[in-house]
């Protein structure tokens, strides 16, 4: 890497904390869950947040998101601080740049597939142009069979791929993905981070995913580990055993 | 929303229904509250009088009003040129029909367009005799002959009139003053004005020439509306519009606030979706439209057939139910359901999207 590319490499970043730090309070107890957090993560990166629970991970992950706001530091996608802005307008960014992917899936019980990735359309506002038509994205995901069913008539991998349509829908700058495979057997986890790799490759797409499980992580293209509020590793192989964590 | 609507039923029902009956009360109540004087006044007003002579601050409900005009005041009035016809009525309340029955000089209550027209028996009121309308006859089964027993005095019934006259019930002046031990006394005057007389001059020249009396014009549009203008009414009213709003406020207003509690986790859904503070707001006001609207439909049909159900039970009794009565029960129910919903979409609003996330 030439030293052109050095300084690309370190400006473009479409999402950036810089010490970003989260620490709870209740009464006289005081929770610290996140001290001095700097992440960057690049236009159309995969990077995959490990770490043992408790460790800050979903907490770095609604920071990101903007739906907490942070007791220091900064937040920055595409350069807005989002730490800075009042409530409404962190709502705009998230609608605007941010999809969100749950471990529950979180969708509506009483809307069809289509209803739930239409909601986040709705969501959106009539003034977007959508770069993605519902027929396509669910068309890639291998849900045209299925977009009249509702949440309870699908399979776990089902539902995960209709949240991650409804994600994908508006096309946001970011995905997070909260545990997307936590909820699902080994074959529909399988399935679903094969979509996710799919849509960084084939789109480009930017995504921060948490997960517990090594297997998720290996398919992004970086993961970042954290332990007691703070990153200690950005690549390179797992410094704690995760499949030990549930025996801890 | 109407998918929300739909997964909640019984609530959905049950919200719906509370809504109707907030409707119905101010329809049904409502209507025969005004429905019941409004027929009065204008069948007051088809008697044909050109004049009502009351004492100066005397209530147009004659039921309100005593006794105290002198009868012989009748005669005087004969008198005054342009005046064509005066008959005194003596006005009592039976309780028993809750109900007014009047005192009458069949004779002279007879030279106004609006007299009583005999369908059966006689045109006979004397002694104690009673005249009644069809409606009265029909709902308690009397044929001239028949004794009825009226101010807990036993009346023969003479004849049977058309239904449109004032009151229902019509006992003789005389035995009514004696009655009430009230000789010479009635509560009010009809007059009529001579044909070709110029009314308006007749009022202003009667008006000066009678100080302390009160001569209401019939004419007077503003005695069909009259009801707002009995005491207590206007308040009765109010009470019965604040009761019904009041229900649909607190019915909506407690089942939107069990909807979002339950619904907690799927705020949070909406949130992390970048739903604002107003989208969320406006889909809790839209779901509270959609019941309080059902709530309304459902209220003015079933008013509908509880009119046409009480009129076919109680003859005498009128349900008003006119389009504006029904625009307003309408407008009071849409804003009585959309008011209570305002907190539950504020509290909902307000939701902390984290908290709302982990919600179980």
């Amino acid at each position: 890497m030439n030293r052109a590319e050095m300084a690309a490499y370190t400006t473009d970043f479409i999402m950036e904390t810089v010490g970003l730090t989260m620490i709870y309070r209740s009464g006289k107890v005081v929770v610290p869950a996140l001290l001095n957090v700097d992440l960057q993560v690049h236009a159309g990166e995969f990077v995959a947040i490990m770490g043992p629970s408790g460790c800050g991970k979903s907490t770095l992950l609604h920071l990101l998101g903007g739906l907490m706001q942070p007791t220091g530091g900064q937040v920055l996608i595409e350069g807005i601080d989002i730490a800075e802005l009042s409530d409404a307008q962190r709502t705009e960014v998230r609608r605007r740049k941010v999809g969100y992917i749950f471990q529950r899936f979180n969708l509506f019980p009483t809307l069809s597939a289509r209803g739930n990735i239409e909601l986040a359309k709705k969501i959106h506002g009539n003034g977007h142009v959508h770069p993605y038509q519902s027929e396509q994205i669910i068309e890639m995901l291998g849900l045209s069979d299925k977009i009249n069913f509702r949440p309870a008539e699908l399979s776990g991998g089902e539902q995960q791929r209709v949240a991650i349509a409804r994600a994908l829908i508006n096309h946001p700058a970011i995905i997070l993905a909260d545990e997307p495979t936590g909820s699902l057997d080994s074959r529909n986890a399988q399935q679903v981070l094969r979509v996710l790799q799919s849509l960084n490759e084939k789109l480009n797409q930017t995504i921060v995913m948490i997960t517990h499980d090594s297997e998720a992580a290996s398919v992004a293209g970086r993961i970042v580990e954290m332990r007691d509020g703070q990153i200690f590793n950005h690549h390179g192989h797992l410094a704690y055993e995760p499949e030990l964590e549930g025996l801890l | 929303m109407a998918a929300n609507l739909r997964s909640r039923p019984t609530r959905t029902f049950i919200s719906v229904l509370a809504v109707a009956i907030g409707v119905i009360l101010m329809l049904i109540i409502g209507g025969i509250v005004s429905g019941t004087l409004n027929e009065y006044l204008s069948r007051t007003i088809g008697v044909g009088a050109d004049f009502m002579l009351q004492q100066s601050g005397a209530s147009v409900f004659y039921a309100l009003s005593s006794a105290t005009l002198p009868e012989k005041l009748a005669l005087k009035l004969k008198e005054v040129q342009g005046v064509g016809a005066v008959t005194p009525i003596l006005a009592n309340f039976s309780s028993a029909d809750f109900g007014l029955v009047f005192g009458i000089d069949l004779a002279s209550y007879n030279q106004f367009p609006g007299r009583l027209q005999i369908t059966s028996g006689r045109g006979s009121l004397t002694g104690d005799e009673v005249i009644v309308d069809e409606l009265y006859a029909k709902l308690h089964k009397l044929r001239p002959g028949m004794s009825l027993t009226v101010l807990n005095h036993s009346f023969t019934v003479s004849g049977i009139c058309r239904p449109g006259a004032v009151v229902r019930v019509f006992v003789p002046l005389k035995t009514l003053q004696a009655l009430n031990e009230t000789q010479d006394k009635v509560t009010f005057m009809f007059i009529k004005a001579a044909p070709g007389a110029d009314v308006s001059r007749l009022e202003a020249g009667l008006n000066d020439a009678f100080p302390g009396y009160r001569f209401r014009s019939t004419k007077d549009e503003s005695m069909l509306l009259a009801d707002t203008k009995m005491p207590g009414m206007r308040e009765f009213q109010f009470t019965v519009v604040i009761v019904s709003m009041l229900l649909s406020f607190m019915v909506i207003l407690v089942a939107m606030y069990t909807t979002i509690f339950e619904r907690t986790r799927e705020i949070g859904i909406l949130k992390s979706l970048g739903a604002s503070r107003s989208f969320i707001v406006g889909m809790i006001l839209k779901e509270t439209v959609i019941i309080s609207g059902l709530g309304v439909l459902f209220g003015i049909g079933i008013s509908e057939v509880a009119r046409k159900a009480i009129i076919s039970a109680f003859p005498t009794l009128q349900v008003s139910m006119t389009f504006t009565e029904v625009l307003t029960a309408c407008v009071l129910g849409l804003l009585g359901g959309a008011l209570g919903a305002l907190y539950p979409a504020y509290k909902a609003a307000r939701m902390d999207p984290v908290r709302a996330l982990t919600y179980e």
